[in-house]
């Protein structure tokens, strides 16, 4: 279904629909060509789902492009993904290969657009060899790295920076993240989608066949990790803090994520996760397919506190997701999630199971506590971590580009 | 950049959209004191003059990102304390305040017999900003708009008019003080009140609130005495 800026304006408010329309006002007519790899799946393009149509409400003429590749281009991205993310990984002349063939193949394809675009965004590895292969490019290219990349492999960065370092700006989502390169990079924090099925409200029927389908008792306190079967993540230290209740508060946990089945290492911590459960009935283990946003949805809606015990994470959308549905969030001290999580009002960061627990404790035997928290964490999402406000930062940086990046930018 | 005219005072309102400084990160205050000898200048304003208006709860402890991160990462409160008493807004010159951070550093290296180091990922990133600037609905023909329309002014309304402003014009004045300079002489006494305000160290529901408070007491006061408006 497409959404339409009055239909964000009913959760934004006419304000910063107004921002958005004065900074769009400058770029009215610009051709914007977002490139990345696919179009199905995955955080990013999650984003273009929804930014590519508001783009085009605002005046601009905003596409989305995707580069096609065989199963060689897409494993060497997949080596660059690991790469950038500090993974242990081997690149080879001919993966580079696969890689540039793959990507001069799609450039044949999209020169003409590419060249003839007043802004073009490369987002990821994936496509950015394709700013090499435009010669004759009149607008401004824009890599946009999603990736945690603070400490990437030395050979992988050694490549991507020869091919991103000649563009014109680099996004990327935190200051850590952040690579010394030749040219301004900006730091925009990702975003939820508050109309995405993920996000959007849900009737409590559908929440409670989703608890009934799970088997999960609505009159209990449920406790939730929304995450891969990863040990970043550290389930077992959420189990472990879920045991130091000792029944307490007759809570239940729910540990639901995905996309361990074709990953040798997710499949092994899911199964230590079984084992630590212990076939404890209050533990709910859920693998569930990528598509279930709506199910997660529900769980998170459902839940009286949302975890996010992660030991190392880039931004961690799953909180803001949380954070969005009025949930108080214990969450682990590490990357995005410290400048989400507050303590005493947004939810409480925690370094320990014991930490979690103790938190947890608290949370549960003040109920008043866990509701004022989550007003404030709902309203702290909606200032901060919203679509609209991502979507500004964007058309900012453009018209910054284009008008030149002095102190003040005045928009409209 | 006027904010008014003859079509009166145009409230504006600002976000601030962050790039990074070009310079290395610290992790220590040697490293520290290195890069901040060569950052640009909007690099030290940004760290100094903008930690304001970034989203937050708590009362920070401290005023500005050096005395920040020296509390919280190096865990050295006396740096912190030292930093944080700094008000940019007393220098003349973003090189008179570099010269006083680099004075409180250069003080506090020779204090202690080693250097204290930042936990693994807590380096301090050095970035700027761009101010972007919004129209908004909210316009003041007299006096008496001001004390009615503030309440309804955004904190970064507040931030842009009155801190900002005193890097952006001549006369390093809030735009409130400079518009309300241009009416009869009884409204002297509120801008006086508004040049007393130690905004420094107010967050900026604060300074709103200071801000609501002191031209009320005005008006009310004036509304009884000469009936001002």
């Amino acid at each position: 279904m497409k959404k339409t800026l009055t239909d964000y304006e009913k959760i934004i408010g006419p304000v910063a629909i107004s921002k958005l329309r004065q900074v769009a006002r400058d770029l009215k007519g610009a051709s914007v060509v977002h490139v990345n790899s696919t179009r199905e799946g995955g955080g990013v393009a999650e984003i273009l789902f929804w930014m590519i149509p508001l783009m085009r409400e605002l005046g601009l003429d905003a596409l989305w492009e995707v580069i096609e590749g065989n199963a060689e281009y897409f494993n060497t991205t997949k080596t660059f993904h690991n790469g950038l993310q500090g993974n242990d990984v081997i690149l080879t002349d001919r993966m580079i290969r696969a890689y540039e063939d793959t990507v001069a193949g799609n450039a044949d394809r999209l020169r003409p657009v590419l060249q003839d675009a007043d802004f073009v965004v490369i987002h990821d590895p994936q496509p950015a060899f394709l700013h090499e292969l435009c010669p004759d490019k009149s607008g401004r290219w824009i890599w946009r790295c999603h990736i945690d990349a603070s400490h990437p492999n030395r050979a992988v960065w050694n490549y991507l920076r020869s091919k991103v370092n000649n563009f014109d700006a680099s996004i990327f989502s935190m200051p850590d993240f952040a690579h010394k390169l030749d040219h301004p990079q900006f730091i925009i924090a990702p975003s939820i989608d508050p109309l995405s099925d993920k996000n959007i409200e849900l009737s409590d029927k559908e929440i409670k066949d989703t608890l009934q389908n799970f088997n999960i008792d609505p009159n209990r306190p449920i406790l939730c990790q929304i995450s891969r079967f990863d040990r970043f993540k550290d389930p077992i230290g959420v189990i472990k803090a879920f045991n130091l209740l000792n029944g307490s508060f007759n809570a239940q946990l729910v540990l639901a994520g995905g996309g361990a089945t074709d990953d040798p290492e997710g499949a092994a911590v899911l199964e230590e996760v079984h084992r630590a459960a212990n076939g404890n009935k209050n533990i709910h283990i859920l693998m569930l397919p990528p598509d279930a946003h709506r199910i997660i949805n529900a769980l998170q809606r459902a839940s009286t506190i949302v975890i996010q015990k992660s030991l190392q994470e880039g931004f961690g959308l799953t909180v803001t997701e949380a954070m969005w549905k009025c949930k108080p969030v214990i969450g682990g001290n590490t990357g995005g999630i410290r400048l989400q999580v507050h303590n005493h009002h947004t939810g409480f960061l925690v370094d320990t199971p014991e930490g979690a627990a103790l938190r947890i404790r608290k949370l549960l035997y003040q109920p008043d506590v866990i509701s004022k928290i989550g007003q404030t964490a709902k309203e702290f999402v909606k200032e901060n971590y919203l679509c609209n406000r991502h979507l500004r930062e964007y058309l900012t940086l453009m018209l910054g580009l284009r008008k030149g990046l002095a102190n003040h930018l005045i928009a409209g | 950049m006027s904010e008014y005219n003859d079509m009166g005072f145009k409230v504006k309102d600002c976000t601030l959209i962050t790039r990074m400084a070009g310079v290395k990160e610290a992790m220590n205050l040697r490293e520290l004191e290195e890069r901040l000898r060569v950052c640009p200048d909007e690099c030290l304003f940004h760290h100094f003059c903008e930690t304001v208006i970034r989203p937050t709860f708590d009362y920070p402890d401290y005023t500005n990102d050096f005395a920040l991160w020296a509390g919280s990462q190096l865990r050295d409160k006396i740096l912190a304390e030292r930093l944080s008493v700094l008000n940019p807004y007393k220098c003349k010159s973003v090189d008179e305040l570099r010269q006083q951070i680099l004075d409180i550093f250069e003080e506090r290296l020779s204090e202690t017999d080693h250097i204290l180091w930042a936990p693994k990922n807590r380096a301090f990133q050095f970035l700027q900003a761009v101010t972007v600037v919004f129209e908004t609905d909210i316009r003041l023909n007299r006096p008496y708009d001001f004390y009615e329309q503030l309440p309804n002014m955004s904190h970064g309304s507040i931030y842009y008019h009155f801190i900002e402003a005193r890097r952006r014009t001549k006369w390093m004045v809030d735009d409130f003080t400079a518009w309300l300079s241009e009416f009869e002489i009884e409204v002297k006494p509120l801008i006086k009140t508004l040049s007393e305000i130690d905004f420094y160290f107010l967050t900026l529901a604060e300074l709103k609130n200071t801000l609501v408070t002191v031209t009320t007491e005005f008006f009310k006061e004036a509304k009884h005495e000469k009936n001002i408006n």
